[in-house]
């Protein structure tokens, strides 16, 4: 099949899923009350999006995403490195690493309200808490991709360690270090939903979970539709500039 | 002056008992010019050997002296070398790869290019500088690797098996391009290799050495005349040549 074919099919099915939710609910195929009508649903949407209230929740989840992610990334990078980098360090902290790792991040967020209450550095630490595993392991592996062989070509041209770093390290890490960016953030955002949705006053999270249970279907797709397409462009953005820095890797 | 001079070099590897010896009394004078090549059993330290002529590692014992110095760390405007297989950098273009030891002395970029469009002629692959190293077959990656070595001009190339993943025809073909270019630019090479034919076509001198603790067991003078040819293969000389190093090789392993 072409690529020209393959991409009508995708469009095709799209179009499909979207006409069924249209058209379904307004026929009284499937309830109403349940599944509103697309069009109301994106009604509602702007509607939502000119309301104070939500761009309230909007502000305050973006900036507990973006500070998670903040503290989450760089921090476990660093970790990921030294676990790789380090014999000494590796050896005795990542299998504890590994356990942490296995376990569902949610049955600590108890602990976390305990702590932090149910704010925004509650919501920060909860999230970057369960993302940083993600990366340091991400970042173990980014460096263990760098070939030694790689690395003495460059020594015997007289590289200093700095130019190493910059000229080996970064660029055979680069496809690992971007799936990772991707990848966390997904575990991100997850954090900071789980948080608000479980106990806060405000963010979006909180709102969708509001919604849900006052029965306002058409405010609950319109949120998830909302955070949906956020999710979406960010991982689309990401995986674009993997596949730039990728090209090579075959 | 020989272009490299090595004097008494042993080297001893720390290991739980005192330390595994892996090179012995290894003395090696090599004429500026000429084609060298080392051949031996596996593991008999000929790598090691090797990167101690790059200054990539450091001997236990004895001397090295490069172009009359000792090369207590690698020298890129001395000594260039070049790698067995896949030693390019996957994510730089062929041009990229040749310019590298330029770009970390901060060559201009004109020149860094100019430079290495000359090094991509030299070795045969005019137009292909563009391509990144997954696109290259097998030769034509060595043929970038040794455009890499080449670039900043040393007086030395150090060769570790740069052929030894090709197969047989590409391998001899790159050889004889390999004899093309050292004609053009007369290096001293030091060449690594398994193959006793690849040897006896390449060299001046071949070098035999012994298994673990390497020795140099013989020094075998190849008289054949250049410009070397494929016919030359099919010659007594060539073979008993060969033979004879091949018996060296049996008795060291």
């Amino acid at each position: 099949m072409s690529q020209a074919q393959i991409v009508a099919f995708r469009l095709a099915l799209l179009a499909a899923v979207f006409a069924a939710w249209q058209l379904l609910p307004s026929h009284g195929i499937v309830d109403a009350r349940l599944l509103p009508p697309l069009g109301d649903v994106l009604a509602m949407l702007g509607e939502l999006l000119g309301r104070s209230q939500v761009h309230e929740a909007i502000a305050v989840t973006a900036s507990e995403v973006i500070v998670a992610f903040v503290i989450a990334v760089p921090l476990g990078a660093a970790i990921g490195v030294l676990a790789a980098e380090n014999d000494y360090f590796g050896q005795i902290f990542k299998p504890m690493l590994f356990y942490v790792f296995s376990v569902p991040k949610s049955i600590f967020l108890p602990m976390f309200i305990l702590i932090f209450g149910i704010g925004f550095e509650q919501k920060v630490a909860y999230a970057a808490f369960s993302t940083i595993f993600i990366v340091i392991m991400s970042a173990t592996a980014a460096v263990e991709s760098v070939k030694t062989d790689h690395v003495l070509v460059a020594r015997s041209y007289g590289a200093t360690r700095t130019q190493i770093l910059l000229r080996i390290y970064v660029p055979s890490m680069m496809p690992v270090l971007l799936e990772t960016l991707r990848i966390s953030m997904i575990f991100n955002f997850t954090g900071v939903m789980i948080a608000e949705m479980y106990a806060s006053r405000t963010g979006i999270g909180h709102l969708i979970a509001n919604w849900g249970e006052n029965f306002q279907m058409p405010q609950l797709f319109a949120g998830v539709i909302l955070l949906a397409a956020v999710a979406i462009l960010f991982n689309e953005v990401i995986r674009h500039l993997e596949v730039r820095f990728s090209t090579w890797r075959t | 002056m020989s272009a490299i001079a090595v004097e008494q070099l042993s080297h001893v590897y720390a290991g739980a008992e005192g330390g595994v010896p892996a090179l012995e009394d290894i003395t090696i004078d090599v004429d500026a010019g000429k084609f060298v090549v080392i051949v031996g059993p596996s593991g008999c330290g000929k790598t090691s050997l090797l990167m101690m002529l790059a200054g990539l590692r450091h001997q236990t014992q004895g001397t090295i002296l490069c172009a009359g110095k000792p090369i207590p760390e690698p020298d890129p405007e001395r000594v260039g070398v070049v790698f067995q297989e896949a030693s390019l950098f996957p994510w730089l273009t062929a041009l990229d790869n040749i310019e590298f030891p330029l770009a970390l002395r901060g060559t201009p970029r004109d020149d860094r290019r100019r430079r290495a469009e000359e090094m991509l002629s030299l070795v045969g692959l005019d137009g292909f500088g563009g391509r990144y190293p997954h696109e290259l077959s097998g030769g034509m990656k060595q043929r970038v690797s040794i455009a890499r070595g080449l670039v900043q001009d040393p007086p030395v190339l150090l060769m570790d098996e740069p052929f030894a993943a090709l197969d047989e025809q590409t391998r001899m073909t790159m050889g004889h391009e390999l004899l093309r270019i050292w004609s053009t630019t007369r290096k001293t090479v030091v060449f690594i290799t398994h193959s006793l034919t690849e040897a006896v076509y390449l060299a001046d001198e071949v070098l035999v050495m012994s298994d673990r603790p390497g020795r140099i067991i013989d020094r075998i003078e190849i008289s054949l005349p250049r410009p070397r040819t494929y016919e030359m293969m099919a010659t007594d000389t060539f073979g008993k040549l060969r033979e004879r190093i091949w018996q060296q090789i049996r008795k060291a392993a």
